[in-house]
Order: C-alpha cells, then structure tokens, then sequence
C-alpha cells in the first residue's frame, strides 16, 4: 500500500520550491508562446511582455485620398477614422503629430494649421477632419502620427500560415514514417544487446562496453559523407535509389544505439540477480528470460529511451536531407517549416509558430509514455522470488 | 494523399515488422539447430553449451553490425583523413594536428570546451536530481517535469529564437525587446549585449544548453527513482530518517548507477554541442568550441577536410578518460554471471 | 501500439490541401512585354523522360517565382524538373558532390565556394560557345564570365558558374516621407552624405542602421560597406588585386576604407543602437528603424533584396525609396562604380537536359518571366525592361546597365576561409573596437595561413 512519506513541515516550502524553479524555467518558452500569437510587424519591435497589457504607442496612420473629399461650406474636407482598416484595432488617441519627428505634438481635440491654409483635428475616438481651401490633388492621403493606448491584440494567422501552407501534411506524414521505425527498431536491437552485455557470456565484454561509450562522443557530421557515399555504392550497385527510408531508419538507428545500449544496459544490470537465476533454474534458456521477464521490468528504461530517441528523430533535419532528400515528395515536417521561412530566414512569427506546431507529437509520446514510470515494478518480485 | 499514408504505413510495417521477424526467428533456429531436449544427455548438455555460446551474438549481432557500419566505419574514415590534405588526397602526415595545436583559435576552443564540461554535466545532474526528488512528492508532479521537459522538445532552432528573444539587445534608451534587458532597464542598469561580453558571454550560452538539458536528466533520474522500492524508503523513514537524509544516504546511491548514466551522457554531449555556438555567436567573441570549430573547417568555404577531421579526433580522444572510468565501473560491478 | 495512434490521427486529422498542379502562370502569346518567340525555340529541345534535377537556395516566396520559370520549362521540352533546397545550403552542396549523389545544377551564390568545388574536380565545365555567348550578351559581360570562371583539378581555368539573377549592392534605402517631413534631400555626393548625417545628428535623431547580425553569416553587411568603399576610394584595378590579396588586407588602401566604414559604424552618435549594437542587431531587424514613429533613423545601406523584410504593406517608391550610394566629389576619376552579386548555375551532374538548361536560361523570356514577379534583376541586355514588376527595379536594373565600372562583391570572390569566414569574423571584431590595422592583420593572418 502506498504510504505517504511524510515530509513535513516543509509541504508548503515544498509546493513553493517546485513553483519558483518551475516558473523560471517555462518563462522564455511562454514568451515565445505569446509571441507565436502576435502580429508579426510587432514581433521584433517590442517585447513579448508587452502584448500582456494595454500601453501607449506611437502609431502612424494614413487619411484618405482626394477621392474621398467631400465640400462642405466652400472648403473640401476628408473625414475618416484613424482607427479604420483591417489592421487597425480601436483605442483611445491621447496626442498627434503631423511629423514623424514628432508624433505626439498635439494634444487629441485640438486642431492644427498646416501650410497651404489646411488644418487637421484629431479627436481621442480616432477621428479626424481634415479640411483645405482648394481641392485635394493626392490619390494616396498623408500621414498622420498619433500615440494611443491599445488592447492588447492577438491573432492565429501565424499558425494558420504555417498549417495550411502547402505540403505539410505530407511533410507530416513523412516525418511519421522516418521517426516510428526511427524509435522502435533501436529500442529492439538496443534491449538484446543491453541484456547480452549485462547478463550474458561473452569473451571481450568490458572492452564492448567501453568501446560503446566511447562511441557516443562521435560526431554526427564526420559520418555524413562516409555514409552517403555508401549508400550511393551499394544503391548503384543493387540498382535501387539511394535515398530511400529504409536507409534513414538504419541511419537514425546506428547513431542512436551507443546511447540505447549505454542507458539500458546500465539499467538491466542492476536487476537483481536472483531473479535471473531462478528463472535459469526453472530451465528457462536467455531467449524466453528475456522477453518474459527482463523485457517488461525495462519498460521505463525503454520508455524514457523511446522519449528521447523520437524527439531527436523528429526535430532532426540534417540526417533527413542528406539520407532521404529534400524533394517535395520527400521533406520531412522541420524541413517544410524551415522553407517557410524563405530564402534568407527572418521570419520570427514563422520561427514561433512553427516551434509549436511541431512540439505536439514529441509531447504527446511524453505524456503516453508517462505510464511506464510507474513506481513499484520492482517492489514484491524481490521478496516473492 | 490516402496512397501516401498506406504506403508509409506498409513501409512502417515492414521495417518493424523485419525487425521482430530477425530476432524471432534466428533465436528458433538456434534452438532448432541445438535442441535443448534431445535424445540423449550428452547432446543435450553439448547443446546447452554451444546455445550459450551462439546466442549472445545473436542477440549482440545487429547492434555490432550496425554500429560498424554507421560509427565505426566513419571514425576510420575520418582518421584517415586527419593524416591528408584538404581534399584527401595526399598525404601530409601531423601537419594537420600540428596547425590545430599552434592556432589561436583551437586553443581558445579547449579553453572554452573545458569550462562547459565543467559547468554544464553538473549543473543539468543536480537540477536534474533535485527536480525528479522534489517532484516525485507533489500532486502536479508530472505537469511539473513535463514543463521542465517542454525545452527538450522544443528544437534547436526554436531554443534559439526564444533565447534571442532574452538577451536582445538594443540601444540605451530605447525599448528592449530581450527580456533580460528590460529587467535590467527597468531596475536602472544600462543593457548589456550579453553574447559579446568577454568570458562570460560562454556562461550565458550555458545557460541554455542546462536549460534544455536538464529535462533530459530529469526524466531519466525520475524514472530511476521511481525504481526505488517503496520498502526501502518507508524502513528509513520508520527509523527515525529526515528527508535531507533520506535523499543523500538512500536515494542517491540507490541511483547512483543512473546518475552516472546521465552525468556521462550530458559530458559527451557537451564535447558535441555546437547548434547553439553556431546559431548565437557562430564562436565569435571568444565563444568558439570544438566542435563549431570543426563544422566551420568540414563545410565552411568548399570544405578543408583534413583539418575539420583532426578537431574532430581530438574531440574523440577527449571522451577517452570517460571510456575508461565506465569500464572500471562495469567491471567492478557485481560481476561475473 | 500508441505510435499506430498516431497514423490513424495523421489520416483523419491532418487537412491537406491538394497541390494545385502547376500551370503557367502567364498565358503563352499574352502580354507583349514577353518575348513569347522564345517559347517556340525551346519546344523545339525534346527531353521527354528525361529528369532534371536542381538544388538551390531558394524558399519560400523565392521559390514560387522559381517554380514558375521552371514550369515553362517543363512545358515545352517535357522534362521533369525536380527543384529542392535546404537551410545550411552550402554544407549540403559540399556533402553531396563529395559523396556522388549531387543534383544535375546546383546554384551556387559564391564564386568562392565554386572555385573550391572547381578546384576538387567537382565541376563541369560549360562550353566557349557558352562563354562567347555571354561576354556579347551580358552587360559588362567580361565581369560576368570572370567571375564564373575558376581553376579546375589541373590549375587550369574554366568557364564554370552561368550568371542568372544578380543582386545591385550599391544603393542607400530611405523613406521619402520621413526625409520631406525633416526637409532633407537626397544627397548626390559622398561629402554631401556625410553632411547629412552630420545634420540628422544635430537635429537629435540618428542618421543610420547597420545592423551586421546573421546567425552563422554575421558580418557580412559590413564586408559590402567595405567594398563599395574601396570602390569609391581607389581605382577598379586595385579592388582587382584586392580580392586576390595582391593588395593585402594591411594595405593603407584597405585600412583607409576601413577607417571610413568605422566613421559610420563605430560612431555612436551615427548609428542607431550605437556601436555595441550594430554587430548583434540582425541584419533583417535593422532595416525597420526606417519606418518607425518617431524613425530610429534615416538611411541603410544595403542591397537590392532588402524589401523583403520591410514591413508588410510598404509600397514601393513611395513609402520606401532608395538613392545610389553616393560617390566623392572630390574623387570625380572613380565615376560611377556599382558592386553587385548574383547566384551562379553550375553543373554538378553533366547531362543532356541540364546542358539544354543552361541554353534555356540565355533566352530573354526565361529572365522576363521572373522580372515580372519582382526581386529579380538581370544584367542580359536582350531582356525586355517592360517586364521588370515595379519602376524601382527598373531603376536598379538601369543603375547596373549605366554602371561605368561594374564588380561583383569581393568577399563571394575571395576564397571561403576569408570571404565567407575571416572578413566577416574580422568586421565584428573591428566593430567591437578593434583597430583597423589590427583587424586588417588578422584578416591578412588568415588568408596567409590558407595559401
């Protein structure tokens, strides 16, 4: 039965730890969450903190045109709302300029004189009258600078740019295709060969184990070009593509499994012994030990491996174009992102809204793997024998 | 559409599929071939023996395989390469180590690579262990790693933005965008361009790779501790055992297997890092490491092979001290079966 | 198993958009700014079955207006053309030449990243007629097949990079509405320049963004400065040995112009942000000062590409304008230098269609038809400038066709290690503080350690 150990009193202290360090970890990733959520002409122009609540800015905003003027007691005038448009959201004006250099000369309601007898009211609901004795000649109207407060303004048109944008569902579909194979078939070598090297026979087994670890420390890219010259052999040699998925799955495998066999070979070893034994001793032979017995007591090994081989897989780009290709047909779910981002990349609204479209699955597997961790796998099998 | 998803599905099969068939199927044959129950005593035990004999190279055989082709291989290659010129092709013998020792900027990358593996391992271990202890207690305990999680999920490039977004920096007196600086701002102090600062600008890139890492030391430490039987506990705790005793006299020795894992693991990724040298500061500023270092050599401007090869030996002769620690370790644990 | 939960989402969830087959995009025989002739020429070329492939770098926007040249392509000779790209573009390049498996064309924005490839035997090479062809129908053609040209495996040179659109470096982008409300002009002369920045510092604004930072790349803004300032302060023949370092880096010429750069860059009061800002502000920020109310500046200098990331709505010519850099008046010899860039077509894969390719790209139609989309500018005479989208390019492609001394930015022609490596290193540490005699030392370090 599950005994609460008792950690008084610091229950509370306990709460407030975890809240404090918890806070200060997510913050930047909430920032970026509000960012992904903002206008993007806004993105690098003020911090995210800001977006939480209304503040003053200076804004500019252009009148309309001649087209627009009505005559109105000998003079044309032009009326709008500064507050019009797709763009604009309502707030309140509390000064205006006529130049950039200084938007916020005027106070709202008052009225300024401009050259050629023009004078412009700007009122606090965003309003303005602008009126001239002769006729107005622009097409396109002048600028008008003001300072306003504003509701914070949201918007998903990020998100939608990225999820309806061409070819993403492929590209997730492909992404599936490379990271489920990617994840299961180096937790299946990776499981027999952590239970031979921990409780199996074997001549030269420290000097495997060592050299194991020592392969962890090899550096993705001295592989690249090695490999892909392989593949490019053996393709033109059995006469098929060399890109294919095949190559990716065994690609992502030989590159993850040092660090499988590392973690689950560490994890088995420390089963208790009699356990093994018994089983031995009830003329088991390894094959059956194994997935009877070692396999279901590695599960949260597995699962914590499983986490972190399909993350890396799936936010992995670089083993993707050069193994499989960077074709329409063959991008993966980052590659697609990436492209949005255009040739010379700056699109920070696409950078934000991409990092979260493509966080869903890896946090999903998190969560379902979840249940794996359970406490106690091991409690009872030690006394029950 | 649908015939792209039900091939993929058949190709997701077919791959997994093979897998399982391999291992399924090769262990059958063995005990086909070498009966464990056969007619008489003699061929039995003969058989017994050769099946102990054979079968963990069954089990063993992919893994040796693949890690031959895909690392091994790779590494001879690259060995090879440190001891040609910049295309590969003729030989040049130690010139390429003796450049690397005599530039400015590999020594300034040691330098750098030492204090990260100094800094960072530890770091992600204890907030690691101190997360997956203080958490394993609390109702919301697994929102709670999850959230710590969140920056491993997040990949390099979106890390990047979100930390552009902390240490921006624009002019004095103007509005900062970096939160840092708006902090700092706003308390009075003049921002700073944080990733230009000699010497410590490496700590804050640091910060980042501890920020993301951590979540993996957490998920593999809770899961260990959550390996810990519950008997074990509840005994100290009869006794008399507070919690700061609990955690330093039980619970990490009983993990201690663990925590080598992840403090290992962590090091030799620090010796890797080089997304985050090369997205913020691309080594500029005196944040160079080893392996941007390498990345700049191999595929900068046409590529110069052999020198990009021979940073990359030395990264690899670093994990060496590592090696051999972990083989001590294997060997002294409870050996022999 | 959970992951087969996934697919099953992956089927029912995922809304996809089926991918409108391509069509093209201006209909054949319309619209007479296109030379529709050309059309007819290249049904002639039959490729069917064949398959083309092309690795560039272009995405996103750029490649939609890619993908509505090639249509045409694959059109009228029946070719299938497989377009792709990928960020860290250039590491990709290097790895699939290296391993056999590269595209038939990779485009190729460097000349130095060509004469590397070139140099490993990598490359091959196109044809004199190729190369006759261009010196005739290219502006200031001899620059465009110099910079194509490279050493192949034996030390010999070889016509290798087909110039296809080019990029005008020279120019200094302004708002007009921000200068007429201050009651500035546009100036003429470099002097006249200075006089204004002088002028906007008085006033109490800040004269100019720079802004030098790009992940992987930073620096390389300041290495245009650069250039067009050796361009303005010495003969075209000296930023020839230049680029060659036969004028080294410790060259009283090159540090003057690094002086001159450091007049601007390294002058709080000149650059919005002050200097600390300039080497960690990205180079596609910094251009927004311009439109900001009250603006963070007046003036930013850089090429022809920059529009892209001005913010969205910004009309052409009239919100945003741009004046060649101007040149000193004092120095009246130097006429009117333009620096320029542009992405070169190589063949990494020899075949039929990618030669009938390279033949494509020297009918006017296949420049017109991205001319019309705008962000392309192209120095081939024989192209009609009706076709080009707005008067702005107009304008620059005039600026490139009126050039009285034409070079292509030196930092894509020097090797990589330096202009793709050590100037742009160098160029953040000058602006950090270093000296430049110092940095000029460094830079020169580099280039000495390669040879």
């Amino acid at each position: 039965m599950f005994k609460k150990i008792s950690l008084e009193p610091s229950r509370f202290a306990l709460h407030l730890a975890v809240l404090v360090i918890i806070t200060l970890w997510t913050l930047p990733t909430a920032g970026l969450l509000i960012s992904s959520l903002r206008d993007k002409n806004q993105l690098a122009a003020s911090g995210w903190w800001t977006a939480l609540s209304s503040a003053d800015r200076s804004q500019v905003g252009r009148m309309k045109g001649k087209a627009d003027q009505v005559e109105k007691d000998g003079k044309f005038v032009i009326e709008g709302n500064l507050f019009e448009g797709e763009d604009a959201v309502a707030g309140k004006v509390s000064a205006f300029g006529t130049k950039v250099q200084t938007p916020g000369a005027n106070p709202a309601g008052s009225t300024v004189e401009l050259e050629g007898g023009q004078s412009l009211t700007v009122n606090a609901d965003g309003t303005y009258v602008l009126s001239s004795p002769t006729a107005f000649e622009n097409d396109r109207g002048g600028r008008v600078f003001y300072i306003s407060s504003q509701p914070p303004r949201f918007t998903t048109e990020n998100y939608e740019t990225v999820l309806f944008s061409q070819g993403i569902g492929r590209s997730f579909v492909n992404s599936l295709t490379v990271t489920i194979p990617a994840t299961i078939i180096p937790i299946l070598i990776a499981a027999f060969a952590a239970y031979a090297l921990a409780w199996m026979k074997l001549p030269f087994r420290g000097l495997i184990i060592a050299v194991i670890v020592g392969l962890l420390v090899v550096p993705l890219q001295m592989s690249l070009i090695p490999l892909l010259k392989l593949y490019n052999a053996a393709g033109t040699f059995m006469g098929v593509p060399s890109k294919t998925y095949l190559g990716i799955w065994l690609a992502h495998t030989g590159f993850g499994l040092p660090f499988a066999i590392y973690l689950l070979r560490s994890y088995i070893a420390g089963l208790p012994k009699d356990l093994i034994e018994s089983a031995q001793i009830d003329g088991a032979n390894d094959f059956k030990i194994f997935r009877r017995i070692i396999l279901p007591l590695t599960f949260p090994a597995l699962a914590s491996f499983a986490i972190f081989q399909f993350l890396w897989v799936w936010n992995d780009l670089l083993v993707a174009i050069v193994f499989l290709g960077s074709g329409e047909d063959q991008l993966v779910l980052t590659g697609k992102l990436n492209a949005l981002l255009g040739s010379r990349g700056g699109n920070w609204e696409i950078l934000t809204a991409s990092a979260f479209v493509t966080i869903i699955v890896p946090l999903t597997v998190f969560f379902s793997l979840q249940r794996y961790f359970v406490r106690g796998l091991l409690a009872g099998s030690v006394k029950g024998g | 559409m649908t015939s792209q998803i039900l091939y993929a599905f058949i190709t997701v099969i077919l791959g997994v599929g093979g897998c399982f068939g391999y291992f399924y199927g090769s262990n059958w044959l063995l005990d086909r071939i070498f009966p464990a129950n056969a007619s008489n005593d003699a061929s039995a035990v003969r058989n017994l023996k050769l099946q102990a004999m054979i079968r963990p190279w069954l089990f063993l055989g992919p893994a040796l395989l693949l890690l031959t082709v895909y690392l091994i291989f790779p590494v001879i290659q690259t060995i090879w390469l440190s001891f040609h010129d910049k295309a590969g092709e003729s030989f040049v013998g130690t010139a390429n180590y003796a450049w690397a020792f005599s530039d400015a900027q590999f020594r300034q990358s040691i330098f750098n690579n030492l204090i990260w593996l100094l800094v960072v391992p530890a770091a992600c271990t204890f907030f690691g262990l101190i997360i997956a202890v203080l958490t394993d207690r609390i109702w919301w305990g697994n929102i709670a790693r999850s959230l710590v999680f969140l920056p491993l999920a997040i990949s390099f490039v979106g890390a990047s933005v979100i930390w552009k977004f902390v240490y921006d920096y624009r002019g004095e007196g103007q509005e900062q965008i970096g939160i840092l600086n708006a902090i700092i701002t706003y308390f009075g102090g003049d921002p700073q361009v944080w990733i230009s600062l000699p010497f410590w600008n490496n700590f804050f890139l640091m910060v980042i790779l501890i920020w993301i890492q951590t979540g993996f030391a957490t998920v593999i430490l809770g899961a260990a501790l959550r390996g810990i039987p519950e008997d074990t506990l509840e005994a100290a705790t009869i006794d008399g055992a507070g919690p700061f005793k609990i955690f330093y006299r039980i619970m990490v020795p009983q993990i201690m297997g663990t925590i080598i894992v992840v403090w290992t693991t962590i090091t030799v990724l620090v010796l890797k890092v080089f997304d985050i040298v090369l997205t913020m500061t691309n080594g500029q500023w005196n944040t160079q490491v080893l392996a941007n270092l390498m990345f700049d050599w191999m595929f900068r401007g046409g590529g110069d092979f052999g020198r990009g090869a021979a940073i990359a030996i030395v990264i690899m002769v670093a994990v060496l001290p590592i090696m051999i620690w972990n083989i001590r370790q294997a060997n002294a644990e409870q050996g022999g079966h | 198993m959970k992951k087969n939960l996934f697919l099953g989402a992956a089927l029912a969830a995922i809304f996809v958009a089926t991918p409108a087959l391509a069509e093209l995009k201006y209909k054949p025989g319309e619209d007479s700014k296109f030379t529709w002739a050309n059309l007819d020429e290249l049904k002639k070329v039959d490729l069917k079955g064949e398959t083309l492939t092309i690795f560039g770098p272009w995405r996103g926007d750029d490649e939609t207006h890619v993908q509505v040249v090639l249509e045409y392509f694959r059109e009228a000779t029946g070719a299938d053309v497989k377009y792709s790209s990928s960020e860290n573009y250039e590491q990709q390049v290097v790895i699939d030449t290296q391993a056999g498996s590269p595209a038939n064309i990779s485009v190729l924005p460097q000349p130095g990243l060509i004469a590397d490839l070139a140099s490993k035997g990598l490359l091959s090479p196109l044809t004199d007629a190729d190369k006759a062809w261009m010196v005739e129908n290219y502006g200031a053609g001899q620059s465009w097949v110099d910079i194509g040209t490279s050493k192949d495996k034996d030390g010999k040179p070889q016509f290798l990079g087909f110039s296809y659109k080019t990029d005008v470096k020279s120019l200094v982008w302004y708002s007009p509405e921000n200068f007429a409300d201050a009651g500035y002009e546009v100036p003429k002369t470099m002097e006249e320049l200075i006089a204004l920045s002088d002028r906007i510092v008085a006033d109490g604004g800040k004269p100019w963004c720079i802004g030098l930072g790009s992940g992987g790349a930073t620096g390389w803004p300041a290495t245009d400065w650069i250039e067009d300032i050796m361009l303005r302060t010495q003969p075209p023949d000296v930023y020839d040995k230049w680029v060659t370092n036969e004028v080294k880096f410790t060259d009283p010429a090159v540090t003057g112009a690094l002086d001159i750069f450091g007049s601007f860059a390294k002058n709080d009061a000149y650059v919005d942000g002050g200097a600390a800002g300039v080497a960690s502000t990205d180079f596609r920020d910094s251009p927004k000062g311009l439109f900001t109310t009250p603006p963070k500046c007046y003036m930013h200098h850089q090429a022809s590409f920059i529009p892209s990331f001005f913010p969205e709505g910004t009309k052409m010519g009239e919100d945003a304008d741009f004046f060649y850099f101007p040149t000193y008046a004092s120095k009246p010899e130097l006429g009117k230098p333009v620096l320029g860039a542009g992405t070169l077509f190589t063949i990494t894969r020899d075949s039929k269609a990618a030669r009938a390719f390279i033949e494509f790209l020297k009918l006017p139609l296949a420049h017109e038809l991205w001319m019309a989309d705008g962000g392309f500018l192209t120095p081939l005479k024989s192209a009609n400038p009706a076709a080009y989208a707005n008067d702005a390019a107009r304008k620059q492609g005039d600026i490139m066709a009126t050039a009285s001394t034409f070079r292509f930015d030196g930092s894509d022609l020097m090797p990589g290690k330096i202009g793709a490596g050590a100037f742009w290193t160098g160029m953040v540490d000058f602006v950090g503080g270093k000296s430049s005699a110092d940095t000029g030392a460094e830079i020169q370090k580099a280039w000495d350690a390669i040879k």
